[in-house]
């Protein structure tokens, strides 16, 4: 009997964290958030192109990292070119670092030289939890069926400091690379590295 | 005065380069401390790095866990110089809103390492550096780094330095050595799951997983322990090998390094390998099997053996070939039967080690038994002739009751080889007892075949044997003269019985052989091809009377019963001249504690090469002189009759038998040597200290 309470529980657990946390593979969890602009934007509604979902937190020495050196700009630039849909999620909750208001969010946008297509506010957190976002920045690469393709660390150096991207392998670019050249994401998973995302308590 | 300067100087020295400020406040202090007053050349010593932080921020541990970055240390030795690798305290877990969990120090932590200088240098004094480098977080992360400096004269002694605060994050260090309760890894769908069992505290379970660049591996919530047992589940996408800290805490809290790859069991048959590291044990085990025909507990066989290669050297090749193997059969018979033997027993959950045996004195009286016979034969008082074979021949059961003999002397010489744990030997079987049925099998194969080894070697190569002297009519007298050395073999183990059960068993034991030998005489005097019927009908019924009272009266009522009048009788090893304090797992906690350094001594009455080793190496006025002026605590652990603690704590070295010696450092209390098998007195004084 016990048994059976406990293999019960262990199968709950594994269901539980399998319908919480995103997967590789597998579609990307569909959500809505309105931008620093007022206006709406759903997931599904880029079905056919690449997106990639970036956190933010500007007062986070590791966004400071890519932001300061130009980065992930540069990142930005390169990736909307190619038709690429580009959305920084802030999930800080408000009073916390890294939480914007949509004016806030606009000027940071401008001051930093951002290319991104959109960022989005969201701070309840309810979409970085639904991805399970742990850092800033946590970097997501969805495909055009909405497949996730990719979740992780930005590049392959763990430091605060901006002299490393250099060395670094970019694993957002990798797997946008291959992917847009159809071949599989050799490194679809990493760990990623950064601040934590600062959830409300 | 030069050395006053350098020592003045390593004060200023020490001060960090530069810091990172936050609205005012240095975050994070960090300086560099050696645990000793100089460099001794060719003499390890530890640096460490100390952080105190801020209260309420935390710098983070090896995996920083979900959010965050190691702490890094870079070192910048002069050459010739070495650092170990980057020693951790136990962090703690930290939770943060949105799931986060992370591994993390806050208020203080030290970070060690090893350095060893070379043997041979000539500067008077040595700088040493250190970038650590950090991310600082509280709400916010702020990263800093800072370049340390450490100057140390160079003499030929040191003093201890520091000690306190080594010994406080020393203690805080996870053991490298095997936990000292069950660890199963089972891949699971989500990751592994972590079964813990055979903890002996109550309270808290918990692991902390070292990082994956591959693959994340998340964070478990910490598990209550219940019924000495706890089941983590440790997610990690495709359930690739990990790596990281047990921690269980009740009150204190340790941590023990283990891996995925110790321990495994596979949900599914999925995957099969060969265990790492499975063919350094076996040849460990063939090399040790082989030592076993060489230690002091075989000595009497192994000139049994002796005579009888001489024996038949004048037979054929093919006949001798055949004692050779009929002897190695045996040897193989007896070790893969204690094998079978100790998985059926590790199966049904008992603490089964290496010399068990020995600590059952029905097993000690009935092997004496045994042996008594074996030198009542070599007396001459009854000739074995195997059942079966007695009507044929006598030259016929010359050769063939000899196959059986020798594989009775295979059997006989490995039995007792088993009380003498050779050196290598040990570590094969801690590592065999850990593992599978088919692991101890093939260990204990192993150790049959290494030491069956030369005897079939030499009866393969018999050319070898013409070193051997020619047979003749010395070979009567040598046979004889060899039932003096079994003799002695019975008289040891009387007094293990002795000191097992008390005087009375050893009287009871003595009669039961007592009419075993009559048996064994009527045997031989009476039933031989040329007795008549009737001395034939006599005999036998002598025999059934003399075997009822040896094994039915003496053995079964008498010594059965002086067991039980005399019921836990310890036995103690005499104090000798050594002041010898008992083991137990908490004497020994407390006296690390107040740090103490101490000297372990795992010991046994029926072990004679610890008996050995205690009267040349450890109990010597020489010895006994250096323990006293360097004030080691001598710890007796006596495993003579079976104490689960002490086979706890040898199962941690992974041991299963003795000798075994520790020594415990001051300050060193997670990190013992471990002394080799055979002392001499000069290995014990050097490790302790007391010799250069």
């Amino acid at each position: 009997m016990k048994t059976i309470a406990k293999s019960a529980v262990v199968l709950l657990t594994i269901m539980g964290t399998a319908l919480a946390e995103p997967h590789t593979g597998e579609p990307a969890p569909e959500f809505t958030l309105t931008d620093s602009n007022g206006q709406s934007h759903k997931l599904s509604d880029f079905k056919g192109k690449f997106v990639v979902l970036e956190w933010l937190n500007h007062g986070c020495p590791f966004v400071v990292k890519h932001y300061g050196s130009g980065n992930m700009q540069k990142l930005q630039k390169e990736f909307t070119g190619k038709d690429v849909v580009w959305l920084s999620i802030a999930s800080s909750a408000p009073g916390k670092q890294g939480n914007m208001t949509p004016a806030e969010a606009n000027v940071a946008k401008e001051e930093k030289g951002s290319a991104a297509t959109a960022v989005l506010l969201d701070a309840d957190g309810t979409v970085g939890r639904l991805y399970n976002a742990k850092v800033t920045p946590h970097m997501f690469v969805i495909n055009p069926e909405g497949t996730l393709i990719y979740m992780g660390a930005i590049d392959s150096v763990k430091s605060p400091d901006p002299a490393d991207v250099a060395n670094a392998k970019n694993y957002v670019k990798q797997a946008l690379d291959e992917a847009m050249a159809g071949k599989p994401v050799s490194e679809p998973t990493t760990t990623p590295y950064g601040c934590g995302v600062k959830y409300a308590n | 005065m030069c050395i006053m300067l350098v020592a003045l100087l390593a004060v200023i020295a020490a001060q960090p380069a530069e810091a990172q400020l936050y609205q005012g406040r240095k975050l994070v202090e960090a300086s560099l401390v050696a645990d000793t007053s100089a460099i001794v050349p060719g003499k390890p010593f530890r640096l460490g790095v100390h952080l105190k932080i801020t209260p309420g921020w935390h710098v983070y541990w090896q995996n920083p866990g979900d959010s965050g970055i190691a702490t890094e240390v870079g070192w910048d030795l002069p050459d010739g110089f070495s650092a170990g690798t980057l020693q951790w305290p136990l962090p703690k877990r930290i939770a943060e809103p949105g799931d986060i969990d992370v591994y993390a120090y806050k208020n203080e932590t030290l970070l060690i390492a090893e350095i060893t200088p070379p043997e041979i240098f000539g500067a008077e004094s040595v700088k040493l550096r250190a970038r650590p480098s950090w991310l600082v977080c509280e709400q916010i992360c702020i990263p800093g780094s800072t370049e340390l400096e450490l100057v140390l004269p160079v003499a030929q002694t040191a003093t201890p330095a520091h000690a306190d605060l080594f010994a406080k994050f020393a203690a805080e260090l996870p053991r490298t050595s095997p936990p000292p309760f069950g660890v199963h890894w089972t891949r699971t769908a989500t990751g592994w799951n972590l079964s813990l069992a055979g903890i002996e505290a109550a309270g808290q379970a918990d692991f902390y997983p070292y990082a994956n660049e591959k693959a994340p591996v998340g964070h478990m919530a910490p598990v209550q322990i219940a019924g000495g047992g706890a089941d983590l589940a440790v997610p990690v996408e495709g359930s690739p090998e990990v790596g990281g800290v047990v921690i269980v805490e009740n009150g204190a809290r340790r941590g023990w390094i283990v891996s995925s790859k110790q321990n495994t069991e596979l949900a599914a048959p999925a995957k099969k390998s060969a265990p790492r590291g499975l063919l350094g044990y076996l040849l460990l085990g063939l090399v040790g099997g082989f030592i076993l025909n060489l230690m002091p507990c075989v000595l009497p066989v192994i000139s049994l053996k002796i005579f009888g290669f001489m024996r038949q050297a004048g037979d054929s090749r093919a006949q001798i070939l055949q004692h050779g193997l009929a002897f190695a059969a045996g040897i193989f018979v007896w070790f893969l039967g204690l094998a079978a033997v100790i998985v059926a027993l590790k199966s049904a959950g008992h603490e089964v080690t290496w010399a068990f045996q020995f600590q059952n004195p029905w097993f000690n009286f009935v092997i004496g038994a045994v042996i008594f016979v074996f030198a009542l034969n070599l007396f001459g008082v009854f000739e074995i002739v195997l059942p079966g074979r007695a009507t044929q021949g006598i030259s016929e059961a010359g050769s063939h009751g000899g196959l059986g003999g020798s594989f009775a002397q295979g059997v006989l010489a490995t039995l007792l080889a088993t009380p003498c744990t050779a050196p290598f030997l040990g570590t094969a079987l801690g590592f065999a007892f850990s593992q599978s049925a088919a692991v101890i099998f093939a260990v204990f194969a192993a150790v049959a075949a290494g030491m069956a080894l030369p005897y079939v070697l030499l009866s393969a190569q018999p050319g070898w044997m013409k070193f051997l002297p020619k047979p003749g009519a010395w070979m009567e007298r040598l046979k004889q003269f060899m039932g003096f050395p079994l003799i002695a073999t019975l008289l040891w183990l009387l007094c293990v019985i002795g000191q097992q059960r008390g005087t009375d068993a050893v009287i009871w034991a003595g009669a039961s052989y007592l009419f075993v030998g009559l048996a064994a005489w009527l045997y031989g005097a009476f039933l031989g091809p040329l007795s008549s019927a009737r001395a034939k009908t006599l005999a036998t019924a002598g025999i059934a009377i003399s075997l009822f009272l040896g094994l039915g009266y003496f053995a079964g009522n008498l010594f059965a019963r002086s067991a039980a009048a005399s019921p836990g009788k310890k036995s103690s090893t005499p104090a000798e001249g050594m002041p010898w304090v008992p083991y137990s797992e908490a004497e020994l906690q407390r006296l690390l504690a107040e740090g103490k350094s101490v000297f372990v001594d795992f010991t046994a009455d029926w072990c004679i090469t610890c008996k050995f080793n205690m009267r040349t190496a450890i109990d010597t006025p020489a010895v006994r002189a250096a323990f006293a002026k360097l004030g080691i605590v001598p710890m007796l652990a006596d495993w003579t009759n079976s104490n689960p603690e002490i086979t706890r704590k040898l199962a941690q070295f992974e041991r299963v038998g003795v000798p075994f010696y520790l020594f415990y450092a001051p300050g060193r209390a997670n990190d013992p040597v471990v002394l080799p098998e055979l002392l001499t007195e000069q290995i014990v004084l050097r490790t302790i200290g007391a010799q250069p």
